[in-house]
């Protein structure tokens, strides 16, 4: 893993690896929960927490659009675990309460979010109050046609919008490489919007790109597009299998560069935390799966 | 009376829109050529100069990006009302309006309700091309979370308009086309509406109830009077045909005994079968005759040519009536 020059302290380093592992944790219990049949469906987020817990923390109070698979950005943001859940447990379409926490509910209708995501930043504007605005779509979703069209008005509009794309390499069985002839970067340069690809394993990578990406959004007119490469661990979802369609070693091959497993080692080895702390931490996020259990076991 | 005489339902839209953007500095306009060009009807021309391009915005030509943004807008604390071009153009934005705007209520946790109008023209008798001329609002009507709307006056479109921008929920607004610039737009009822979603009575009878709305309202109003010295009728214009006033129709149906419902959409899974099965369910006990429904056949909206044998005319109504009645 590539190691990059940070203005990060150590206490934010912990607290950036401290949130992986609570999304780890949630994600494996939200998985067990699901073979008991107390939940309904789970969307992993296994392989995105660098990504995800690193923007969340850069985007701090920007108003965030998710795709449905940001569970380590609704932890961070405060929602618990609990309320995550809840969407994939038939209780309600969405646990957390979206103003107080500044992040829309999931959508499931891949892209649909990205229109009204523009439309927000458009309609602070109106009002004077011109606010970014951060919206997550994964590769599959960039094939609609909604996407395209989020691109082109926000393009057209100078919209304060900073699109975070996260290419996990497939669209449930369909690899990128059947998707796309270009990146999504280099298609959203072609609307007119300035875009970079940043490597989404590395936490440290991610809050660097997303900081930049932001401070530019408030200083240049128009918005901005980041494509994350992240591995794709597990199956799509719960319901999926993707032994039926993925190599055994290219399965393999993106476990071994688990983001998690990786920024443990690192803040293990250059000293930011040592082995007392990840036992605490083990601690808390072993009862945090049990709270989760107590309260999906009823 | 006399401004309903003077002033055509593309003017008195006008004019609506231009006081609620005087009052309220929310509201917003978005669609295709509102602006500059004043919409391609010229129900908003010169509003733009007025508010400015900010508040009335030429969109982009995609009909995705008008309603998506909205949402956006609407969330953000403005009051949008859209425009779609022509009714046929709708369905691009079917995902946004029926996904999105009409189940954000529900998937927010009804802590957010979102205000936003699509304003939608609609309706044959222009001879309009090829998706141009039709009437899908049936298809919107069914979807559970909207309110959709099709009156057929400058009056009763005012008062949707107040409606959707005073209360929750997205609101789709039908206008008839043909009603546009038509110089004698239909009376007003001398008897308000019970409450804003109700229906209107158009012409007070004793004989048959005819229920219809948009702007075949007009057309059923002229053969009433046509068969007046034979046949009593009740015309009710419904406004609001989702949710429909179902008690308004009961309560006329239960006087006449009879019913008419006239609709220029398909009759299949129409609005219309919606109000003679409500009608079938509670009032069966009142009816003196069977339900009778008009309305298109089951075949896409045909070239200007045809559209005389498709939509239900003034002559078809007069005939449906006599039968009713005998």
């Amino acid at each position: 893993m590539t190691q990059v020059t940070t203005g990060l302290t150590s206490a934010m380093r912990r607290q950036i690896l401290e949130q992986m592992l609570i999304a780890r944790a949630v994600d494996e219990e939200a998985i067990l929960l699901r073979k008991q049949g107390l939940i309904d469906l789970w969307a992993p987020c296994t392989g995105q927490e660098a990504l995800q817990v690193a923007a969340a923390y850069a985007l701090d109070g920007v108003v965030i659009v998710p795709s449905y698979r940001e569970v380590a950005v609704a932890l961070v943001r405060g929602a618990t675990p609990e309320q995550v859940v809840a969407g994939w447990s038939g209780r309600s379409f969405c646990g957390w309460q979206p103003r107080p926490l500044r992040m829309f509910p999931f959508t499931l209708v891949l892209a649909s979010q990205m229109l009204p995501a523009v439309g927000y930043a458009l309609g602070t504007r109106i009002q004077g109050r011109a606010e970014p605005v951060a919206v997550f779509f994964g590769d599959g979703a960039s094939s609609e046609g909604d996407a395209a069209e989020a691109f082109n008005l926000a393009a057209v509009e100078q919209a304060n919008v900073l699109f975070l794309n996260v290419n996990n390499g497939w669209a449930i069985s369909k690899p990128t490489s059947e998707q796309m002839r270009t990146s999504i970067a280099a298609r959203a340069a072609g609307f007119g919007i300035a875009s970079r690809q940043v490597d989404g394993r590395d936490p440290e990578i991610v809050y660097d790109a997303v900081t930049a990406e932001l401070r530019l959004l408030a200083t240049e007119p128009g918005p901005r597009l980041i494509e994350f490469s992240v591995d794709r661990i597990l199956s799509h979802t719960s319901s999926d299998s993707q032994e039926i369609y993925r190599d055994e070693a290219d399965i393999a091959a993106a476990v071994s560069r688990d983001p998690v497993a990786a920024y443990r080692r690192r803040l293990l080895e250059d000293g930011t935390v040592d082995p007392d702390w990840l036992a605490e931490l083990e601690r808390r996020t072993s009862d945090l799966r049990a709270d989760l259990l107590k309260e999906y076991a009823r | 009376m006399t401004e309903s005489r003077s002033q055509t339902l593309a003017a008195s839209i006008n004019s609506s829109l231009a006081g609620l953007m005087e009052a309220d500095d929310r509201v917003v306009l978005l669609g295709e050529d509102i602006g500059r060009l004043g919409g391609v009807f010229r129900v908003t021309r010169g509003l733009q100069a007025t508010f400015g391009p900010q508040r009335v915005r030429d969109t982009t030509l995609a009909e995705s990006s008008i309603v998506g943004q909205a949402i956006g807008m609407s969330l953000s604390g403005l009051l949008p009302i859209c425009e779609i071009q022509f009714d046929g153009f709708c369905f691009p934005a079917a995902n946004q309006i029926i996904t999105q705007a009409a189940r954000l209520h529900g998937r927010w946790g009804g802590t957010d309700d979102l205000h936003l109008v699509v304003r939608i023209p609609s309706g044959g008798g222009t001879r309009g091309v090829e998706h141009h001329s039709e009437s899908n609002e049936s298809i919107f009507a069914a979807v559970p979370g909207l309110r959709v709307a099709y009156p057929s006056t400058g009056e009763d479109h005012r008062a949707v308009l107040d409606e959707a921008l005073a209360t929750p929920g997205p609101v789709l607004l039908y206008e008839p086309i043909r009603l546009y610039w038509k110089r004698v737009p239909p009376a007003p009822a001398a008897v308000p509406p019970r409450h804003p979603m109700a229906v209107r009575t158009v012409r007070p009878g004793t004989d048959v109830t005819l229920v219809t709305y948009g702007a075949m309202t007009l057309t059923a109003l002229a053969a009433a009077d046509e068969v007046a010295s034979e046949v009593d009728v009740e015309v009710l214009d419904l406004r609001w045909i989702s949710p429909i006033d179902h008690d308004g129709v009961l309560e006329s149906v239960r006087r006449t005994g009879r019913l008419l419902v006239v609709q220029e959409s398909c009759l299949t899974h129409g609005v219309g079968a919606e109000v003679a099965a409500t009608v079938a369910e509670h009032a069966f006990t009142s009816l003196k005759s069977p339900v009778r429904r008009m309305g298109a056949p089951h075949e896409p909206m045909p070239p200007a040519n045809d559209e005389y044998h498709h939509v239900v005319q003034h002559k078809d109504i007069v005939q449906a009536l006599l039968e009713v009645v005998s």
